[in-house]
């Protein structure tokens, strides 16, 4: 599904070059629910925009789907961002001037591809994440966890080969942030959806199948989780106990 | 089943969701457009052309300004897209991350970029020619009206407007271009939230700027002085660069106001912080706007201070005038005589004192002057004999016409000039007279100067010993002499009078006499004999005609133009209304886009921090705190550049006046209070337009 090799990022200020990812190895599979967590600085983002297409890496290569990022022209980036990823962000990026089902079908208004099968799917996700009622209201007037579930929703709606969700939770408080994780356990349980997310509540990390823990730019560790949710993220806070001694 | 959109249909609706961004975009635009519209279409009016001199000060002057608006609006207008794009980008980045390529988003983009841009700039072009219709009628109808006013436009001035429209709308679309073309697409989507903060110098900043300012406005203006003093050579076009630490002083003055402020918060060091800050991240765009509305100001008040300048010592000079009529002709004219003047003037139920008559000639007089030499681009001092006309007094006339008995020794002369010495018509270097009829000549050396305002003109006069003065016009024709004729009103004056009067002078005047004052016939003369063409019978000339008695020309240039101290009086405003209303209206294009700069960034207050100022509410701010922010930031956007916008001119205005010859006049003096009046009325515009622009940002602010 998602493959990793040898990646390397570094950002310039002036003439200093800073090195953010050293080396990256992993792969997700389909179907999986996997989390990457570690300190600020330790390249979580970084990782999701090089995976995102958001930004060029400089080594390694990315594979999605069996299409290789690196060399490809913009063109078939976007393409790639719109048909085999979905896009979860920490402030949502709703456009405010669109209603939710609006907002919802951005991705098939930008394929040209808007017909009826799209509007029962967008009801149907709908449904699924519980916002069915404010379908025709604007961003503006709903929540901040209504607001999370609607950008769930509209990543799904090309049927991605993945989902990647940078800081999901991260401007919600609890019941929001359960809510929304609780969605992506829907999308991976009815759809088979597989889930890239990047965050640092180990709340919403201990309901993945597995954790990528990094550290300076490294692999720090991989968690799978074994036994219950509540266990899991005992051992997850140990493991982040120690990274930082 | 709701109805389904496509990407046209989704990009309309985004643009009606961002209306407000659009509509700042219009306004910015097409304000600048219409500015810069009207400012071409009246500076290349015939009316505004054929006034003002080519060549001289005023129109310099005129296009100088106008460059100066030009680079503001310029900057105005990128500042504007800047700010479109900005907020467009976040829109922009959304649409990317979700999967759309640059080839799905630019239709769209860019049809939005060029109508917008398109649109307000053509409508701003439209508009500018109502606008200066209306402004300039405006003049006619509540302050002045002459012949010379009637507005014409030359549509030449529309490839002005058409480049301007041309760089508007390619800019935009370069800049949407340019935001296509970005990789890194969090970059776009950050593009919103990403501060500009500028590099912070030293405290040392702004004072140093000042000095620098300073010395950049001395070189710049000191440089053609010493070019023509020092190496007797033009000075090159290019001197105008020396000018430039001018600038860099501004620009230093206003990174120091933007880093540091001007006041000291030593006591409270906290005070304001939020606004300072806010400033201060923004560093860039505050910087630059800053810089543009001193220049407009500065721009503008270097327009307004011409009307004091060239009105108060006109006044001063009517006020002052001997006679209240005071005319010369020339004796081959048929001038109606004293009984006729009486006939008229009783009419006006008018009698007349104090009338005088005596003779003057006109001679030719040698004199040092500047030859031209390497093209025209180095000059050396001869001396030539003939070398131009001047008018000749005998003792007595001068004492029939000024009551001062004066003694000029023989084989000398003294030369007239004006209260204060400021005349430029005078003449230290003659040697000899010549009759231009006989040709014969007096030697002469120059004996000293008299004073007497009216005998002032634009050719010189002298006077001579009785003796020198017989001896020397013998022989002359009737068109080498001449006639000065002067009287006083008993009692109140009458403008019909002085208006029936001007007009059948005017009218008894033949076609010899339709010259202006500086069309010299011993020049003519000297120089056809030498082969040449005198340029006064070129193209060149300054062509002035009877049928247009009341016209700004005539009225300045005529050889014979008398001064009947009612007539300058009343008709000064309408012979110079198209000068002063031209300079008029460019002081108010430049304060009117200088305000619209300032209103604009202080919008952007609320555009880019509204949410620090949701937040600051959350914390507990007060009305009375969230008040004090806002006013701080407009207060530095506001007072600043018009403190050193004002206080700039008007030093500089200062030293032009007294570089003219080395101190200041009475009317000049009298000029610079003027200016300081019109500078506290700026302010107070200025003011006022600040208090409204604060309470307009509260209110959107909810404060």
């Amino acid at each position: 599904m998602l493959y990793v090799k040898d990646l390397h990022k570094s950002y310039e200020v002036g003439k200093t070059k800073y090195p953010v990812l050293k080396g990256i190895d992993f792969h997700v599979a389909q179907g999986e629910f996997v989390a990457v967590m570690g300190p600020s600085g330790s390249g979580k983002t970084t990782l999701l925009n090089c995976i995102s297409c958001y930004i060029p890496f400089d080594k390694g290569s990315i594979t999605v789907g069996g299409i290789k990022l690196a060399g490809q022209n913009e063109e078939t980036l976007a393409r790639v961002r719109n048909t085999k990823l979905g896009f979860v962000f920490q402030d949502f990026m709703l456009l405010d001037g669109l209603t939710i089902r609006e907002n919802i079908l951005v991705p098939r208004i930008v394929q040209g591809e808007v017909g009826q099968e799209a509007e029962q799917l967008t009801d149907k996700l709908a449904a699924m994440f519980g916002i069915e009622h404010i379908l025709n209201k604007y961003p503006a007037e709903i929540s901040g966890g209504e607001k999370q579930r609607t950008a769930v929703a509209r990543s799904l709606i090309n049927n991605p080969l993945i989902i990647l969700a940078d800081e999901p939770t991260g401007n919600l408080d609890s019941k929001s942030s359960r809510t929304v994780i609780e969605a992506f356990g829907n999308a991976k349980a009815q759809m088979n959806a597989t889930i890239f997310m990047v965050t640092h509540d180990s709340f919403a990390a201990s309901f993945c199948d597995r954790v990528i823990l990094l550290k300076d730019g490294n692999i720090y560790r991989q968690l799978e989780k074994n036994g219950s949710r509540s266990e899991f993220q005992d051992e997850l806070l140990d493991v982040i106990k120690e990274m930082s001694e | 089943m709701a109805q389904t959109i496509d990407m046209k249909q989704m990009e309309q609706k985004l643009q009606r969701a961002d209306r407000k961004q659009s509509r700042l975009y219009l306004f910015c635009n097409f304000t600048a457009v219409m500015i810069i519209s009207a400012y071409s279409a009246l500076m290349f009016s015939p009316t505004v052309q054929t006034v003002f001199p080519e060549g001289g000060d005023s129109r310099k002057q005129m296009y100088m300004i106008f460059v100066l608006t030009l680079v503001g609006c310029v900057v105005f207008t990128i500042y504007a897209l800047g700010l479109f794009f900005r907020h467009k980008s976040g829109q922009l980045g959304i649409l990317m991350a979700l999967g759309a390529s640059r080839r799905r988003l630019a239709p769209g983009l860019f049809r939005e970029v060029f109508v917008l841009s398109g649109a307000s700039a053509v409508i701003g072009i439209i508009a500018g020619f109502p606008f200066v219709w209306i402004v300039w009628n405006g003049f006619r109808l509540i302050l002045v009206d002459s012949s010379d006013m009637i507005l014409s436009f030359d549509f030449k001035c529309l490839f002005v407007s058409l480049a301007f429209l041309l760089m508007v709308v390619g800019f935009a679309c370069l800049t949407a271009w340019r935001y296509l073309k970005k990789t890194n697409i969090m970059e776009v989507i950050r593009e919103e939230h990403i501060n500009e903060p500028i590099k912070e110098l030293g405290k040392w900043c702004g004072p140093v700027g000042a000095v620098v300012i300073l010395i950049g406005a001395v070189m710049g203006y000191g440089a053609p002085f010493v070019c023509h003093r020092w190496f007797h050579t033009f000075p090159p076009s290019w001197l105008g660069v020396l000018y430039t630490p001018v600038f860099v002083g501004l620009y230093m003055v206003m990174l120091h106001t933007v880093v540091h402020g001007w006041k000291r918060h030593k006591k409270n060091p906290y005070k304001n912080i939020i606004s300072r800050s806010m400033m201060k991240f923004q560093g860039k765009q505050t910087v630059n706007n800053l810089l543009i509305i001193t220049l407009l100001i500065a721009g503008g008040c270097f327009a307004i201070f011409y009307l004091p300048s060239m009105t108060v010592s006109a006044m001063i000079r009517y006020a002052d005038q001997s006679y209240d009529y005071f005319y010369k002709y020339r004796a081959d004219q048929n001038i109606p005589g004293r009984e006729e003047i009486e006939a008229l003037g009783s009419k006006y139920q008018l009698s007349f004192k104090d009338w005088g008559e005596c003779e003057y000639i006109t001679l030719g007089i040698g004199g040092n002057t500047e030859i031209y030499d390497d093209g025209g681009k180095r000059y050396h001092i001869e001396y030539v004999p003939m070398l131009v006309e001047t008018k000749i007094l005998s003792e007595d006339a001068y004492y029939m016409i000024t009551g001062e008995k004066v003694d000029v020794k023989s084989g000398t002369y003294l030369n007239l000039t004006n209260q204060e010495e400021s005349s430029s018509y005078t003449n230290k270097s003659a040697r000899e007279l010549t009759n231009m009829v006989t040709r014969e000549q007096i030697d002469t050396t120059f004996a000293g100067y008299l004073h007497y305002d009216l005998l002032t003109d634009d050719v010189g006069c002298c006077v001579l010993d009785n003796d020198d003065y017989a001896k020397i016009s013998e022989g002359l024709t009737d068109d080498w002499k001449g006639r000065m004729v002067w009287f006083n009103v008993d009692g109140k004056d009458s403008y019909q009078f002085a208006n029936a009067f001007y007009d059948l002078y005017v009218d008894s005047f033949d076609e010899r006499c339709e010259h202006p004052s500086f069309y010299d016939r011993v020049t003519k003369i000297r120089e056809n004999e030498a082969g040449e063409t005198y340029w006064g019978d070129t193209e060149r000339m300054t062509k002035i005609s009877y049928e247009q008695s009341d016209s700004f020309d005539f009225r300045q240039f005529w050889a014979y133009q008398p001064d009947f101290r009612i007539l300058s009086q009343n008709d000064f405003l309408r012979n110079v209304a198209v000068l002063c209303m031209m300079f008029l209206f460019i002081f108010i294009v430049c304060l009117l886009t200088a305000l619209v700069v300032c209103y604009t960034r202080c919008q952007t207050i609320v555009l880019n921090n509204r949410y620090v100022f949701d937040d600051l509410k959350k914390l507990g701010a007060s009305p009375d705190f969230l008040s004090r922010e806002v006013r701080s930031q407009c207060h530095n956007i506001f007072k600043v550049p018009t403190i050193i916008g004002m206080t700039g001119m008007y030093l500089f205005y200062t030293m032009i006046m007294y570089a003219n010859d080395g101190r200041l006049l009475s009317a000049e003096w009298l000029a610079l209070l003027v200016d300081l009046t019109i500078l506290a009325a700026i302010g107070a515009a200025v003011y006022a337009v600040y208090r409204a622009s604060v309470a307009t940002l509260k209110r959107q602010l909810g404060i």
